[in-house]
C-alpha cells in the first residue's frame, strides 16, 4: 500500500513537473509533396530540436489549391493551422478571405527578421500595401533548358540558347531539318508562362497598376502583348515546332517529352534544375540553360517571382503567435534558405544566402543554376514584374488555357482574345463584389 | 395468402429504423437541402462571404455559352456511353456464355477492367493516347503513317474519353448479363430450337425480350454512372480541355466549387444534375413498362 502511495506521488509530481513545460504547439500545413515532404520534416525536427519549449507539426496537405481549401475550411470550424504556405497567385484570395495575420505585424525590432535582406524581386511581389503580409519562402521563375547534345548535332551553338522568340524559332527550324527531334520545343500549356511573358514586355495583367495601387477591376487579355505570345505560340505549334503534351498544366508530360529528346528545348520552372539535371545525366545527355526568351524588339524587363509564401492565421494566443513567428523567422533565415535551395533547387529568397552560395562557388560547381539567379536578379523593378494582385487567379489561367487551346484549333487570335477578356472582366467583377 | 403483420405497432418500426434516419438526415438530406439553399447565394472563400443573388446563379448557367457547351458536352457523354456500355455489354455477355475452350480466362479477362480505380485506367489510357510517345500512336504511325492528336482534338478527346469510361464499365454490364443469362429458362430456347428458329431469331425474340428486367436495372445504373463517374477519365486525361469541349458536369462542379471557389455556382449546377438525374429515372421507370416483361 505505502508504495502503490508512493508511486502515485511520484507520478504526480512527474504529471505535475510536465505540465509546468507545457510546450506551445504549432501546426504547419505546407504543399511540398515527394522528397520535399521528407525534406521539410527534417528542417522542422531540427527546429523542435533546438527549440524546447515549442513543438511544430509540419503536414503534407496536398497541391497549392488543396491547402488553401484546407485551410479556410479549418478556419472556418475553428481550429485553423498556424502556418500556412499559399502559393503566390493566391496572395490576393488570402488577403480578401481575412483569416491571416499580417506577418509584418508581429514583428518586433528585437526579432532581427532582416525584412530588408529579401531579394528586391520577391519583396516587391509580397510586399503588398507596402507591408510583408506573409514571408516568401520558395520562390521560381521559368527558363529556358536545353539539350546541348542536340544542339550540337543540329549545328547550332551548344552555348548560346535562344533568347528572343525569332531566335526560338530559328533553332526550332534547324532542329528539325537536321532531324535531330521530332520537336523545337516544349512547355507546359500553363497561364504562368503568359504572365510571364506580358511581364518580360513591361506590359501590365491588369489595370490600378496590377491591382497594386487599388483592387483591379480590369484584366488585359486582348493587349498588344498578348497578341505577340499568342501569335508566336500558334505559328510555333502550326510549324509542328511546339510539342503539346495533350492537356492543359501537364508539368509531368512537358518534362518527359524533353528528358526523352522529343523536343530538344523546354520552358519550365527553376525549380525543376535538380531534377532535370539527374534526369540528363541518366539520358546521357548535357543539360543547358537559358533566360526566358522574349519577344524580339522589346527590352528586358524580367520576371514576376512564382512559388510561395507562408502565411499566420489569426484566432490563436499570443504565445503560439510568438512561437509561430519564431519558426518562421528561423525557417527563412539564411542557413536554411542555403540549405533549401540545394536540397530542392528553389532558389532562395535573401539575399545573404545568395551571398553564401557565391562564396561556396556554389554556381561555379552548378552553372545549371546561374541562369535562374541572373534573371531574377537582374529583373527590373516595375509594376509589370512586380505581378499582378487577382482573387480570380485559377480562374484566369483556365480561361487563357481555354483561349490558347482554341487558337490551336484554329480559331483567329484577336476574336479569341476578345473572347476571353470578356469572360475574365466578367469574373473579376463577381468576385470583387463577393469581397465588398 | 393471408397478411400479417410483423410489428404491433408502428413505434417499433420507427425505432428500428432511426439509426438509419438519422444517417440519412446528416449525411444525405441535410446536405441536399443545403446545396438548394446554397445555389441561391454568391459565395465567396467556401462560406466565409455570402450574398443572397437570388435565380441569377441558374441564369448564368443557362445563358453562358460556356456552360451551355458543358450541358452539350455532358449530353453526348452520357447517351453514347450508356448505349456502348449495354450494346457491347451485352454482345460481350452472350459471347462469353458460349461453352468454348477456355470460357472460364475469358469471363475474368473481360470483367477485370471494372476492379481498377478509376484513375489507374485513366493513366493507362493517357499513356496509351500520348500523342508523342503513346502506343497508339507508334502503331498508328507504323503502319498507316498518321499520328493523331488525341487529346488536344475537340472531337478526338472527347472519344477517348467515352472509350475510357465505356471500357472501364463494360465490365459490370457483362457480369449481370452473364448472371441472367444463365438463368434464361433452357426449354423455352430448346423448343425454339425444334421450330427451326435461326440463332438471331432466337436471341432477337426470346433472349433480349426475357433480359428486359436486366436490361432496365443496367440502363439506370449506367446513366446514373455516366453522369457521376466520370470525373477521373476527365480530370486525368484532359482536364475538360481542349477549349472546354470534354468539360462535363459533375467536373465543372467539382472546379467551380473547389478552384474556382464558387461554391454557389458549384451548387446550382449540383441542383440541376439531381434535377436531370432524377426526372431520367423516373421517365425509365415509367417507360419501362412498355416493353419490360417481369414475368416468364
Amino acid at each position: 500500500m505505502k508504495r502503490l502511495v508512493g508511486a502515485l506521488i511520484v507520478v504526480l509530481m512527474l504529471a505535475n513537473f510536465s505540465f509546468a513545460k507545457e510546450k506551445v504547439k504549432i501546426t504547419f500545413w505546407h504543399a511540398m509533396g515527394g522528397s520535399r515532404t521528407a525534406f521539410i520534416q527534417r528542417m522542422v525536427e531540427d527546429f523542435n530540436y533546438t527549440h524546447p519549449n515549442i513543438e511544430v507539426k509540419a503536414e503534407y496537405k496536398g497541391s497549392y489549391r488543396d491547402t488553401l481549401n484546407a485551410a479556410i475550411l479549418a478556419y472556418k470550424q475553428g481550429n485553423a493551422p498556424n502556418i500556412v504556405q499559399i502559393f503566390e497567385v493566391g496572395s490576393q484570395l488570402a488577403l480578401d478571405s481575412g483569416i491571416f495575420l499580417p506577418f509584418q505585424d508581429t514583428v518586433k525590432p528585437t526579432d532581427y527578421a532582416m525584412l530588408d535582406d529579401f531579394i528586391s524581386g520577391i519583396a516587391n511581389y509580397y510586399r503588398i500595401n507596402g507591408k510583408f503580409n506573409s514571408i516568401p519562402f520558395n520562390s521560381s521563375n521559368p527558363i529556358l533548358y536545353y539539350n546541348k547534345t542536340l544542339f550540337k548535332k543540329a549545328g547550332l551553338d551548344p552555348n548560346r540558347p535562344p533568347k528572343t522568340f525569332k531566335e526560338v524559332m530559328e533553332a526550332c527550324a534547324k532542329i528539325k531539318k537536321a532531324g535531330v527531334a521530332p520537336y523545337g520545343i516544349t512547355w507546359p500549356l500553363h497561364g504562368w508562362f503568359v504572365e510571364q511573358w506580358i511581364a518580360e514586355q513591361g506590359a501590365l495583367l491588369a489595370n490600378h497598376k496590377n491591382g497594386r495601387a487599388g483592387r483591379a477591376t480590369d484584366v488585359y487579355l486582348n493587349s498588344k502583348a498578348m497578341y505577340r505570345i499568342m501569335k508566336w505560340w500558334r505559328d510555333l505549334y502550326k510549324k509542328g515546332y511546339y510539342a503539346y503534351s495533350g492537356k492543359p498544366e501537364d508539368w509531368d508530360g512537358a518534362n518527359n517529352l524533353f528528358v526523352s529528346g522529343q523536343a530538344a528545348m523546354l520552358i519550365t520552372s527553376t525549380s525543376d534544375v535538380t531534377i532535370l539535371q539527374n534526369a540528363a545525366y541518366e539520358h546521357n545527355f548535357e543539360l543547358g540553360t537559358g533566360f526566358l526568351p522574349v519577344p524580339d524588339g522589346i527590352k528586358r524587363n524580367g520576371v514576376v517571382v512564382g512559388g510561395a509564401s507562408l502565411w499566420m492565421t489569426k484566432g490563436h494566443s499570443k504565445a503560439q503567435n510568438e512561437a509561430a513567428k519564431t519558426f518562421l523567422l528561423w525557417f527563412t533565415n539564411t542557413e536554411n534558405e542555403v540549405r533549401w535551395h540545394k536540397g530542392t533547387g528553389y532558389f532562395p529568397v535573401r539575399k545573404s544566402a545568395v551571398d553564401v552560395l557565391e562564396v561556396e562557388h556554389w554556381f561555379d560547381k552548378h552553372p545549371a543554376y546561374r541562369a535562374a539567379f541572373d534573371q531574377l536578379l537582374q529583373t527590373k523593378s516595375n509594376y509589370a514584374t512586380r505581378g499582378a494582385l487577382l482573387g480570380i487567379f485559377p480562374e484566369l489561367r483556365n480561361i487563357v488555357t481555354d483561349a490558347v487551346q482554341k487558337i490551336f484549333d484554329g480559331k483567329p487570335i484577336k476574336t479569341v482574345l476578345n473572347e476571353a477578356d470578356k469572360r475574365a472582366d466578367a469574373a473579376l467583377k463577381k468576385y470583387n463584389r463577393s469581397v465588398r | 395468402m393471408e397478411k400479417r403483420e410483423v410489428f404491433k405497432n408502428s413505434y417499433l418500426a420507427f425505432i428500428l429504423a432511426f439509426p438509419t434516419l438519422i444517417i440519412l438526415l446528416l449525411f444525405l438530406y441535410y446536405p441536399t437541402f443545403k446545396t438548394f439553399i446554397l445555389s441561391f447565394y454568391q459565395v465567396g472563400f467556401l462560406g466565409l462571404s455570402k450574398i443572397f443573388v437570388g435565380i441569377e446563379n441558374y441564369i448564368t448557367l443557362f445563358t453562358d455559352p460556356n456552360y451551355q457547351q458543358i450541358f452539350y458536352n455532358t449530353f453526348i457523354f452520357v447517351v453514347s456511353n450508356v448505349g456502348l456500355s449495354l450494346g457491347l455489354g451485352l454482345l460481350l455477355a452472350v459471347l462469353a456464355n458460349t461453352k468454348v475452350k477456355g470460357w472460364r480466362i475469358y469471363r475474368l479477362l473481360l470483367i477485370w477492367p471494372y476492379a481498377l480505380p478509376p484513375a489507374v485506367a485513366g493513366v493507362i489510357f493517357l499513356f496509351m493516347f500520348n500523342t508523342q510517345v503513346g502506343i497508339i500512336n507508334y502503331f498508328l504511325g507504323h503502319f498507316i503513317g498518321i499520328k493523331p492528336d488525341w487529346l488536344s482534338n475537340p472531337i478526338l478527346a472527347m472519344f477517348v474519353i467515352i472509350l475510357a469510361s465505356v471500357w472501364k464499365n463494360i465490365g459490370y454490364n457483362v457480369v449481370f448479363y452473364l448472371a441472367a443469362l444463365q438463368n434464361l429458362p433452357g426449354d423455352v430456347l430448346e423448343a425454339a430450337e425444334i421450330d427451326g428458329a435461326s440463332c438471331w431469331q432466337k436471341f432477337w425474340h426470346i433472349t433480349f425480350p426475357l433480359l428486359s428486367p436486366m436490361t432496365l436495372f443496367l440502363l439506370i445504373m449506367d446513366t446514373i454512372a455516366a453522369f457521376f463517374d466520370c470525373f477521373a477519365f476527365v480530370d486525368i486525361l484532359t482536364k475538360g480541355g481542349p477549349a472546354g469541349s470534354t468539360t462535363l458536369l459533375i467536373y465543372s462542379i467539382y472546379r467551380d466549387g473547389f478552384e474556382y471557389f464558387k461554391t454557389g455556382m458549384a451548387a446550382a449546377q449540383s441542383v440541376i444534375l439531381f434535377i436531370i438525374v432524377v426526372i431520367l429515372t423516373i421517365l425509365q421507370l415509367r417507360l419501362s413498362k412498355n416493353w419490360v416483361s417481369y414475368s416468364r
